[in-house]
Order: structure tokens, then C-alpha cells, then sequence
């Protein structure tokens, strides 16, 4: 599902480089799920955004379904993060002052669905996060574990093959972590590709694989 | 481009949220819009009401007529000091024979050197100007007589006594609300015989030009012959002319002028008018009091357009995180330039309304303290629509392309 070969990014703050990936090679298959754990400054969402097609690669290959990633245009990355990509942020990022539902309607009209087809998706998907009755609240009305429930609704809602979390519990309390990583599992299980940042173990312990990053290189896979 | 049918409405729910949040700054840039459309709309309806004041007084002229006269400075001209107005009966009946194609009817006039004649009905006395003309005369110069005839071939043939006046003139000789019908008059000791009343003309704006003062409802005239028995003289002071057709006028006083200088071996200058002429004049002259108006309305649209451009830059760097959002998600560039484009043009085009609501009042508020009646020009409502909308979407242009240019891992990571 997702090939990366001999990945590099550096980023320049003026005459500075920071090399925040060196040479990074990952395959993910489909239906895996896998956490990715490190230091503060490791790479960790650098390799997210790359995976996630918000960045670009100084160098290597990244495949996504056999798609090369690494040549496409900005007009072909934004259509891919839109039809296979899911996007799950630690501070859930939904668009203010408009409600549940026309947050989880936003990436259909960017898609071109019409308006039934998109309503009834958006309702399914806010129901099976388990926020049926919320629809019609917006982000400042919502509680942190709930804004993050519309935020997956909002990320499966195109059913896109990948789903990328930065730290999705970062900002929850222990419980609601766990509720959240439920629902995680419950995707999972549906056959959906999860690659996910965690500082916790007990996080981490819902995925398949464990990836440790430091000083932007992968050091150790670990399966459990 | 391709734009989802969902986004407009979307686009819409987003700019009245955003929009609602900056109030201040939102209804400052609608106020800067609204006064600009507001002298667009208020500036081009007075200049519209004002063309078509102008042109029906135009018309009591008739717009197609030629004045022809001697241009007295030949004199000056190592010339032998000629006598004479250049113009005589012979020439008119040359014109009446159709010696000029692009002439369709003439009259000559004849007056006094001193422009205004005493007229008296025994009591009353009365400064009038006088003018001897012939049967073409009415036709030319667009008069509608009231009540009577007009002069006949016989009266000026025989040099009819009779007279036709204006209802002023009529009123002044022989007080209002009476039958001035054959009532009679004193004009250089001969007595005449009123044939008619003629219409009032309404030439206010070109007396309060200063381009005409001449009393045009006050007027006596009499058949040009009897006028050059009283001055002893065969001259034709001016000849007025219609000329075809609008486009033809110009013509026609060519025409005119070289039949004047081959039947008087040369010997006179002449000065030719058109209407057509003083139409232009005063085209030239409303041109630019649009121009003043319209370097107003573009100064207040100008500070509206950078109200706007200055919201909407606010608003794109505020929402920083909210696009970078709407990219992860799948929003195209165009998506997001389409969406801070129409932001600015409905705030624009609010002011555009709110402005044309300002400028239809102003020009009824004109309308009531001067004398003229004025409306406003729906026309010129309908240009101010389409310029506010066009403020917006040039000014909104800028920061919405920023919006849509910036790097979505860029756009998430601002704080
Ligand atoms: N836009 C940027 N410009 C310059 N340097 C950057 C930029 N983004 C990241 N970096 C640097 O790249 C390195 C990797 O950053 P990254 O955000 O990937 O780390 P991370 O593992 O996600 O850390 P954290 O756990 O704190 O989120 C760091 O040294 C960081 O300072
Ligand atoms: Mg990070």
C-alpha cells in the first residue's frame, strides 16, 4: 500500500540545514496498522506529511497503491489526499464555526458528490463514530474525545484507503484515549491502513507494528 | 476550472460567519464600497437627467438646423467696407428653387440692429424682439402655435400687417387669461393684427448657461417682407435652415455658403452655427462633469477596494490553519481562491447595494431642493452593481491567491 525508497527531506532555516529524514525505506501493506514512536524532533511528522502527501521528498521513491507519489503535480496530490487519504491531527482541526455534519460533508464537496449522496454519508459516518443526535454542533460545543470523533468521521468519510493520526490522543485524557483507539481497532478491523504517531505505549499497543525513529533514520521494527 | 456545485453555497455559509466575526473592519469596507457606487449611481443619473433636459431644450431649435449670416469682421479684412448683410431675397429663392441637396427647408430673418422693438397696444408697452421670417420658420424651429395660423404666401407676398406672438409677449401686451386673437398692436407706428399665439419654449438651463438669453416666449414676429419695407432694405439678416437629415448638416451649410459666395462674387465672409455643433459642444461640456463625478466615485471605490483587500488579507492569515486544513482534506488551489474571491465580492457587492439605495435617495434628495425634477438612471444602477462586484473580485484577488498558493504542511504548522 505505501512504499517508501531511500526517502530524504532537509529542511533550510536560512543558512542551516536540518536533515529531518535520512534515507528512510518503509513498506506498509494494506489492512496494517502501524504506530510510529520517537524522540521530539525524530522525523516523526515529517514522515507523516510525507506519507500523507501534504509534503514532498528532497529524494527517493515514495509508491502509494503504485502510485508514484514523487512525480505528481500539487493538483494530483490534493485529488489523492482527498480520495485515499484520511487525516486525523492531535489538535482535530475542524474547520470553526460550522457543525459536525457540514465538517464531515467537506472533503465529499471537494470530491464532487451531490448533496443527498453526501448528507446521507455524512450522517453514516458521524453515526458509526458514535456521534448520532450531535450533528448539528459545532467544534466549540463539542468536547475534546467528541471534536476528534467528528474528525474521523471526517476521515473515512471518502473511504480512502490510509489513514494518517499525528498523535490523535495527544491532546485526550487517558479514557477517551482509549474509546478513540477503539474506534482505531474498529476501522482496522473494517480493512482500513492506519499509520499513526504515538508518544505512549499504551497507544501504541493497539497497532500491529511498532516503528522507532531517531535522528531521522528508522532503527527498529518491532511486531506484537 | 472546475468548481463542485457544493462550494458556492458552502462559500456562502463560510463569508457570512467569517465576515460576521471582523464586524467593524466588514462594515467599514462596505461603507468605503457603498459611497463610491453611491457618487457612481448619484453622479451618472444627475449627468443622464441633465442630457435629457438639455437635448429637449435642444430640440426647441430644432436639431438639424443652419444659421447663416455675414461675418461682419470682413471688414477687416483689407476688404472695401461693404454695405449690406451679404444675404438677399434672390438667394432665399435659389434655396427655395432647390439649389442645395442637402437643404430640406429655409426661412431668412430679418431684425433690427437694435435686437428689441417697442411694441405697444396703446396702454401697454413692451421690449420685445422682434423678427421678420417666412412660412418655413415654425417648422424649423420646432414651434407649435396654440391658438391661430401661421403666416400665409399671401401675407407675405403683400406684405401683410399681422403678426404671430409669443404667450408671454401675448400676456405682457394684453394681460392673461384673454382671447388675443386679432387684437391688435403698435409696432413703429404701423398697427398689427395678432394671427397667432405661439407655444412657450422651455430653454432655462441654456439662459442659466449663459449660452442664450435670448426672450424666445416673448417674441413678435412679422413676414420678413413687411419687416424690410419698415428698415428700408432688401437684406436677410441670418437665413435659417433644416438640413436633411442630422448627419447632413454639415453639408448643407457648405452648400449654403458657396451658393452666398458665387451669387456675391465673393465679396462677404460668412459665419455659419449648426445645432449640431452646439450638441457636441455640450456633449464635450456633460463629458466632463461625468469625469469629475466619476474621479470622485473612483477615489471612495479605490479606499473601499483597499478596505477590502485589507480585510480579506486579514481574514486569509487568520483562517492560515483553516486552509491548510480544507488542502489536507482535498481542496484544490482553485477551490480556495474561488472561496476568498467571492468572500470580497459579496462584501463588495452588499456595498454596491447599500450604494445604489444611497445614491437613489441623493438624487431624490436633489430632486427636491433644486427646481429640476431628476430620477435616477437604472441603467447606471446596473453599471454601479457590476463595477462593485468587479472591486471586489480585483481586490479580493491578491490575498486569495495567497490563500490558495500556500503549502498545506505550511498552512497546518501555523500557530
Ligand atoms: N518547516 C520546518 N522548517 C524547518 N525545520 C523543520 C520544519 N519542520 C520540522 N523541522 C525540523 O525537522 C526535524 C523533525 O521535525 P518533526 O516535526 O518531523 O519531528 P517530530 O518527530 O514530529 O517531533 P514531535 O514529536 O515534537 O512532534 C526537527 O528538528 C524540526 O525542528
Ligand atoms: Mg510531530
Amino acid at each position: 500500500m505505501i512504499e517508501l525508497q531511500d526517502v530524504s527531506k532537509t529542511y533550510h532555516l536560512g543558512e542551516v540545514r536540518v536533515p529531518a529524514l535520512k534515507h528512510v525505506s518503509l513498506k506498509v501493506e494494506r489492512g496494517d496498522f502501524v504506530a510510529i514512536m520517537g524522540p521530539s524532533g525524530s522525523g516523526k511528522s515529517t514522515l507523516m506529511n510525507i506519507i500523507g502527501c501534504l509534503d514532498a521528498a528532497d529524494e527517493g521513491r515514495y509508491l502509494l497503491a503504485g502510485f508514484p507519489v514523487s512525480l505528481a503535480t500539487h493538483s494530483e496530490l490534493a485529488e489523492l489526499r482527498n480520495r485515499h487519504i484520511g487525516f486525523i491531527f492531535q489538535s482535530f482541526n475542524l474547520i470553526p464555526r460550522i457543525n459536525a455534519l457540514r465538517n464531515v460533508e467537506m472533503p465529499m464537496i471537494y470530491a464532487g458528490v451531490n448533496p443527498e449522496t453526501r448528507r446521507k454519508r455524512a450522517l453514516t459516518a458521524l453515526a458509526i463514530v458514535g456521534l448520532r443526535g450531535r450533528e448539528h454542533h459545532t467544534a466549540a460545543q463539542l468536547s475534546g474525545g467528541q471534536q476528534q470523533r467528528v474528525a474521523i468521521a471526517r476521515a473515512i468519510v471518502n473511504n480512502p484507503d490510509v489513514i494518517i493520526a499525528d498523535e490523535p490522543t495527544g491532546a485526550l485524557d487517558s479514557q477517551t484515549s482509549q474509546e478513540i483507539m477503539q474506534l482505531f481497532a474498529q476501522l482496522n478491523a473494517g480493512g482500513k491502513t492506519i499509520v499513526m504517531v504515538t508518544h505512549e505505549v499504551d497507544i501504541a499497543r493497539h497497532a500491529r507494528r511498532v516503528i522507532q525513529v531517531k535522528d531521522g533514520q528508522i532503527f527498529n521494527i518491532r511486531y506484537q | 476550472m472546475y468548481l463542485h456545485p457544493g462550494i458556492i453555497r458552502d462559500v456562502f455559509v463560510q463569508a457570512v460567519y467569517s465576515l460576521s466575526d471582523n464586524k467593524l473592519r466588514t462594515v467599514l469596507s462596505i461603507l468605503g464600497i457603498a459611497v463610491g457606487i453611491a457618487a457612481v449611481m448619484a453622479v451618472g443619473s444627475v449627468i443622464q437627467s441633465a442630457r435629457e433636459y438639455i437635448f429637449a431644450e435642444f430640440q426647441t431649435y430644432g436639431l438639424k438646423t443652419i444659421w447663416i449670416y455675414r461675418d461682419w469682421g470682413d471688414d477687416n479684412e483689407n476688404k472695401v467696407v461693404r454695405q449690406g448683410s451679404g444675404i438677399d431675397n434672390d438667394d432665399f429663392e435659389v434655396i427655395q428653387h432647390g439649389c442645395c441637396s442637402a437643404v430640406q427647408r429655409a426661412s431668412p430673418v430679418v431684425y433690427s440692429q437694435k435686437y428689441t422693438v417697442t411694441v405697444n397696444n396703446g396702454n401697454d408697452f413692451y421690449d420685445a424682439p422682434v423678427e421678420g421670417v417666412g412660412l418655413d420658420y415654425l417648422n424649423i424651429n420646432n414651434d407649435n402655435i396654440l391658438v391661430g395660423r401661421n403666416f400665409s404666401r399671401n401675407d407675405i407676398e403683400h406684405r401683410k400687417e399681422v403678426a404671430l406672438i409669443g404667450l408671454k409677449a401675448a400676456e405682457e401686451l394684453f394681460g392673461k387669461n384673454s382671447s388675443y386673437l386679432n387684437k391688435s398692436f403698435r409696432l413703429y407706428k404701423r398697427k398689427y393684427t395678432v394671427i397667432g399665439v405661439l407655444a412657450n419654449k422651455k430653454r432655462e438651463i441654456i439662459a442659466q448657461l449663459g449660452i442664450d438669453n435670448y426672450d424666445i416666449n416673448g417674441r413678435v414676429l412679422i413676414p420678413y417682407t413687411v419687416y424690410q419695407s419698415i428698415l428700408g432694405s432688401k437684406d436677410v439678416h441670418t437665413l435659417q435652415a433644416e438640413a436633411v437629415s442630422m448627419d447632413k448638416t454639415h453639408e448643407a451649410s457648405k452648400q449654403l455658403e458657396d451658393l452666398l459666395q458665387r451669387s456675391h462674387g465673393g465679396r462677404y465672409n460668412y459665419t455659419t452655427e449648426t445645432m449640431d455643433g452646439w450638441i457636441n459642444q455640450a456633449k464635450t461640456y456633460l463629458r466632463n462633469i461625468s469625469l469629475a463625478g466619476l474621479f470622485v466615485a473612483s477615489v471612495s471605490l479605490l479606499v473601499g477596494g483597499m478596505g477590502i483587500m485589507n480585510i480579506m488579507s486579514t481574514s486569509v492569515i487568520e483562517r492560515t490553519r483553516e486552509i491548510g486544513v480544507r488542502k489536507a482534506i482535498g481542496a484544490q488551489n482553485h477551490d480556495i481562491l474561488f472561496q476568498f474571491l467571492m468572500e470580497a465580492t459579496y462584501v463588495s457587492t452588499i456595498g454596491g447595494f447599500i450604494g445604489l439605495l444611497l445614491g437613489i435617495v441623493a438624487v431624490y434628495v436633489v430632486s427636491m431642493v433644486s427646481e429640476y425634477d431628476l430620477n435616477p438612471s437604472w441603467s447606471m444602477g446596473f453599471v454601479a452593481i457590476v463595477v462593485s462586484m468587479l472591486v471586489g473580485i480585483v481586490s479580493g484577488f491578491y490575498p486569495a491567491y495567497r490563500a490558495a498558493k500556500l503549502r498545506p504542511v505550511d498552512a497546518l504548522r501555523f500557530e
